[in-house]
């Protein structure tokens, strides 16, 4: 009868002088793997300009028709770019698709999950909003 | 019939047909390359090939074979596939692998053919070539490094359009396909566009703009002339995005770089009302308020024979049939024309006169419901034809005949398939050509024989031919039932044929009978003439001379052998087949035929013709009581088109109110009460009837923005003045209009005006008048007409594309007059005739006789007919300016 007691109270004991598996979120945030799909986002080259060419591969290969509205337009060089480009996170459904299909590797799945908002119209990019910072891959997270 | 066998599969194909052809029917998939439908095959890049027993121990290929009996064809032996591979291969060594930003990419032939055939790398090298990218050309770019030289472009450019702007350089591996190392200098019709299987010629007015799945397909007619060209129109977002024609190819660039016209700044997108000279705008309501009560109060005042109306060849069949019927059952009166009759209506009188009017007896109604555009009456067993409708001939037909004599006719600008037709006739050894123009056009560079006659001479260049035919062959016995032979003989006698040379302005006779054996020993002899000659003051004088010229040479039995007057807008036929005369109905029906009444609800029609456009201008000038005193007309700039402007103005200025129709704010409707904004090309539905005869169909592919297509707006003014309903969409209304035609029975989209109508040909020699004379002393002749790139003035709104490559008027002088006259190229010159002057930049041109100059009409500035008496012939002298 007491011994069921002790075993119990044997496992509690222990796990008090155990490192804790709860996670602090959001003071902590949990480490992803590199491979993880997070939201898409336009990928830019070192000099900071867009790598793609709008194709607009990745919006026929979409499967859930996150991405809209691709404009093209032609620069002095005769190059081809978007001047828009919608990425609609309320819709993705991070399948990574996009990035598999495009030819000029300008789209990736960054590691970003944390896509709760209170506003739907955050979660719809426009180019600028779309395009990552600097050059790597955003992953402020990874350790 | 043969029987073969295509991968074990028996079978049966028309002899004469290539391999390809056969297995394409019968759903077996061979690739190709440099094959293309519209194309004689060549046979080079044999990505093609497939084994033939019996046959060679090589493959052959299946595009340049034709069937035989008993042939057993493999077309997917490891072999073959092999072959293939390889071929693919040496075509994909340094290609330049852009599909993302390539415009083709998607509906790329060597795309689709890498996948098909399963190449995933190429494992061969080769020295990598300069890609030579030619961006100068606004409307075509050129992408050397995505060629796989097939050939296609070249032969398109040479053997169907006729230009030879494109060839290949260099050999070998390092061949390229170029205009010599210069920017492409050529008839901007795009055509080598959409028959490159890749995307080296590039559409640059599509170029980045859409990617080939995105956009809404239409298929319809084109709206820029009278060549019923149909093509595919490509919308996205609500925005033309290209002009495509993927199985014939051919259009011009009107057609295919025409179209941003549709986007015009300048078009007008409100109705106007004129207040004291200046416009306002206005609603819908408004402005068709006050047009009903002013033609009200004005048919109280004077009568309904006050209002005169001018069709439009720009409208739609429907359009021009509501607005006859808005005039005839409405009003009450037969006042109204078409601005054909400054050339067009003369060739139908010419030939009416010869051939008699059109007259289609026992066809019998269809009964059940129609597809949209057919008939509603169909050719019985008992079914007869007659008149003159049935000697005109479709372009089909015209690549069937052994001799072309063209006179009067710029064949290519007036009318680009003519010229297309012309060449695929040229492709039969024994064809000859004959071409009689004051200048040295296009097709001369084929022509057996060329007549460079005084401008305005034609008539005297027929009388001489025939003079000399009726004396190498005294009983020549016409093919076509004729009288009056002796009519024509008397007026033959007038001059003698060294004469006749003098006034023609021709070294000596014997042209004429050179001319007159070429014409005599033709089976299927096809005459066709064109607005230059139908321009001019008394071309129905022209026109019977060619009548009487057909008769004696035509075999109107033979495919081919007929007449080819130019109709030069879209619907400058159909708007007289419609009824838009001041003295036919519809199918050119007289005033007082007994069906006449089943047009307008068993109302009687008014047996009195109304005046016609010119003699409407006369009552003008003399004030005469029964001119009219108000205007209502469908559209076009009349003040551009009218010879003599500064009279026309002054006349037209005399009416107390006038309406127009029309998609801009042009000179003429400048001078209206109200102007109500009309939809245009792919705006609206409706049908066309081409130069050709073939009934051409819209579709809508985009929105009317605040525009109403014509139809709506002649019915809603109707509904406002009280008239009789309409049927309420252009699909009813053509049902409407054909229930009565005769002449249309079994016509279709696609299909020709009196095609499987049974005729009998018969004529009477009309006698023509002899007189010549171009009034004045002035040293140039000038001749006002068209140029290729652009329609009426229709194309001369920017954007246009084909404003790039014509983007003024001009005048071209012979550079030995401009010499004498110290004039260079750009210069300005101060052209001067008895009734006006302007001034116009100066270009020189070898292919001009000398003291004769020319000048198009399509541009506001330089205004032709300030020029112009009464033809688009006149006497100028030119100075610097
Ligand atoms: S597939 Fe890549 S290059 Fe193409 S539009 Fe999408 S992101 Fe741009
Ligand atoms: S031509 Fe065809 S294969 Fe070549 S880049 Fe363009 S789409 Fe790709
Ligand atoms: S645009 Fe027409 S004329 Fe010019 S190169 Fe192409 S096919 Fe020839
Ligand atoms: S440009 Fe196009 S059509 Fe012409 S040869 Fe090259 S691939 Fe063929
Ligand atoms: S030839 Fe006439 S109908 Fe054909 S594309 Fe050109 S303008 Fe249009
Ligand atoms: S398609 Fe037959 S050889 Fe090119």
């Amino acid at each position: 009868m007491i011994l069921p007691l002790i075993k119990g109270l044997a496992t509690t004991l222990r796990h008090v002088f155990s490192k804790p598996v709860t996670l602090q979120y959001p003071e902590e945030k949990r480490p992803v793997y590199p491979r993880f799909r997070g939201h898409p986002e336009l990928v830019v080259n070192e000099d900071g300009t867009r790598r793609c060419v709008a194709c607009t591969l990745c919006m026929v290969v979409c499967p859930s028709n996150a991405i809209k509205n691709i404009v093209p337009a032609e620069g002095p060089e005769h190059e081809k770019y978007p001047t828009q480009f919608v990425i609609d996170l309320t819709r993705c459904i991070f399948c990574g698709f996009c990035q598999e299909a495009c030819p000029k590797a300008a789209i990736k799945l960054n590691n970003l999950y944390e896509l709760a908002q209170y506003q739907k119209e955050v979660l719809i990019l426009d180019i600028d909003r779309a395009t990552q910072k600097k050059s790597e891959m955003r992953m402020p997270d990874w350790l | 019939m043969v029987n073969l066998t295509i991968d074990g599969r028996a079978v049966q194909a028309e002899p004469g047909k290539t391999i390809l052809e056969v297995a394409k029917e019968n759903g077996i998939f061979i690739p190709y390359l440099c094959f293309h439908p519209a194309l004689k095959p060549i046979g080079s890049c044999r990505i093609c090939v497939v084994e033939v027993k019996p046959g060679p121990p090589r493959p052959l290929p299946a595009c340049a074979t034709t069937v035989a009996e008993g042939q057993e064809v493999v077309t997917n032996s490891d072999r073959l596939q092999a072959i293939r591979r390889e071929l693919m291969k040496l075509v994909l060594i340094n290609h330049a692998i852009e599909c993302p930003i390539c415009d083709k990419g998607g509906e790329c032939e060597l795309q689709e053919l890498t996948h098909a055939l399963g190449i995933d790398q190429v494992d061969l090298k080769a020295i990598a070539l300069p890609p030579n990218h030619d961006y100068e050309s606004d409307l075509i770019e050129r992408h050397p490094d995505r060629c796989i030289t097939c050939g296609r472009c070249v032969r398109i450019c040479r053997d169907h359009v006729g230009a030879m702007a494109i060839n290949f350089m260099n050999r070998g591996y390092f061949t390229e396909l170029g205009s010599g190392r210069v920017p492409l200098d050529c008839e901007f019709c795009g055509s080598c566009i959409d028959i490159c299987p890749v995307g080296a010629l590039i559409n640059k007015q599509f170029k980045y703009r859409a990617r080939a799945w995105e956009v809404d397909k239409t298929m319809m007619v084109c709206p820029f002339c009278g060549g019923g060209c149909t093509y595919e129109l490509h919308v996205k977002d609500g925005r033309v995005m290209r002009v495509y024609n993927g199985d014939s190819v051919l259009l011009c660039g009107r057609g295919r770089f025409g179209y941003p016209v549709v986007e015009a700044e300048d078009r007008l997108k409100t109705p106007l009302i004129k207040e004291n000279g200046k416009f306002r705008t206005a609603t819908w309501d408004e402005a068709l308020d006050l047009v009903s009560a002013k033609f009200k109060e004005i048919a109280a005042e004077a009568g309904a024979n006050a209002i005169y109306g001018i069709g439009s060849p720009r409208a739609t069949l429907e359009a021009n049939y509501l607005f006859q019927k808005f005039f005839r059952a409405g009003l009450g009166t037969n006042q109204l024309d078409n601005p054909g009759r400054l050339h067009y209506l003369k060739a139908v009188a010419g030939l009416a006169e010869v051939f008699g009017w059109p007259k289609v007896t026992e066809v019998k109604a269809v009964g059940k419901t129609l597809p949209p555009y057919h008939s509603p009456l169909a050719i019985s067993e008992e079914t007869k034809g007659s008149g003159f409708p049935f000697v005109l001939g479709s372009f089909e037909e015209l690549a069937q005949a052994d001799l072309v004599f063209a006179i009067g006719a710029d064949i290519t600008p007036e009318l680009p398939p003519l010229g297309w037709a012309v060449n695929k006739a040229r492709q039969n050894d024994k064809f000859k050509l004959i071409l009689a123009n004051p200048r040295t056009t296009k097709y001369d560079r084929w022509a057996d024989l060329s007549l460079r006659y005084k401008p305005g001479a034609e008539r005297l260049v027929l009388a001489g031919i025939m003079k000399a035919l009726l004396a190498a062959q005294p009983d020549r016995t016409p093919a076509i039932a004729s009288g009056n032979l002796e009519d024509l003989q008397e007026t033959l006698k007038k001059f003698g044929p060294k004469e006749l040379a003098t006034k023609c302005g021709f070294d000596e006779a014997a042209l004429f009978e050179e001319a007159a054996t070429l014409l005599a020993q033709a089976q299927a002899p096809a005459v066709i003439f064109g607005v230059e000659l139908l321009g001019q003051d008394k071309a129905e004088q022209t026109v019977m001379a060619l009548a009487d010229l057909f008769l004696l040479i035509g075999r109107p039995e033979k495919p081919g052998s007929a007449l080819y007057p130019v109709a030069e807008k879209a619907n400058t036929r159909g708007v007289c087949e419609a009824g838009v005369l001041p003295d036919r109905l519809p199918g050119y029906l007289p005033l007082d035929d007994q069906t006449a009444a089943a047009f307008w609800g068993d109302k009687p029609v008014i047996k009195e013709p109304g005046l016609d456009l010119l003699a409407m201008l006369d009552k003008l000038e003399t004030d005469d009581p029964a001119a009219p005193q108000a205007l209502y007309a469908l559209g076009g700039d009349l003040l551009r088109f009218l010879p003599n402007r500064s009279r026309a103005e002054k006349l037209l200025g005399k009416l107390k109110f006038i309406v127009v129709q029309d998609a801009f704010l042009n000179d003429f409707a400048q001078m209206a009460d109200v102007v109500l904004p009309v939809a245009i090309h792919a705006e609206q539905e409706g049908s066309f009837i081409s130069s050709g005869g073939s009934l051409g169909v819209l579709n809508k592919a985009l929105d009317a923005d605040g525009v109403k297509p014509d139809w709506q707006i002649i019915s809603e003014l109707g509904a406002k003045m009280g008239f009789p309903a309409v049927p309420g969409s252009p699909v009813r209304i053509f049902q409407d209009l054909a229930k009565n035609v005769p002449l249309w029975a079994g016509l279709a989209p696609g299909k020709t005006v009196g095609s499987g109508i049974p005729a009998t040909l018969s004529g009477k020699f009309a006698p023509f008048d002899l007189d010549i004379s171009l009034p004045g002393r002035r040293p140039f002749t000038l001749i006002v007409g068209k140029v290729l790139q652009h329609s009426g003035s229709y194309t001369t709104h920017h954007p246009c594309g084909t404003l790039v490559v014509t983007p003024k008027g001009m005048l071209a002088l012979h550079p030995e007059d401009a010499a004498s006259l110290e004039l260079a190229e750009g210069d300005e010159a101060k052209i001067i005739s008895s009734h006006g002057e302007i001034t116009a930049p100066v270009t020189l041109d070898a292919n001009l006789a000398q003291g004769v100059v020319f000048l198009p009409e399509h541009f506001a500035e330089p205004a032709a007919h300030m020029l112009t008496l009464n033809s688009n012939l006149v006497r100028v002298t030119i100075q610097k300016a």
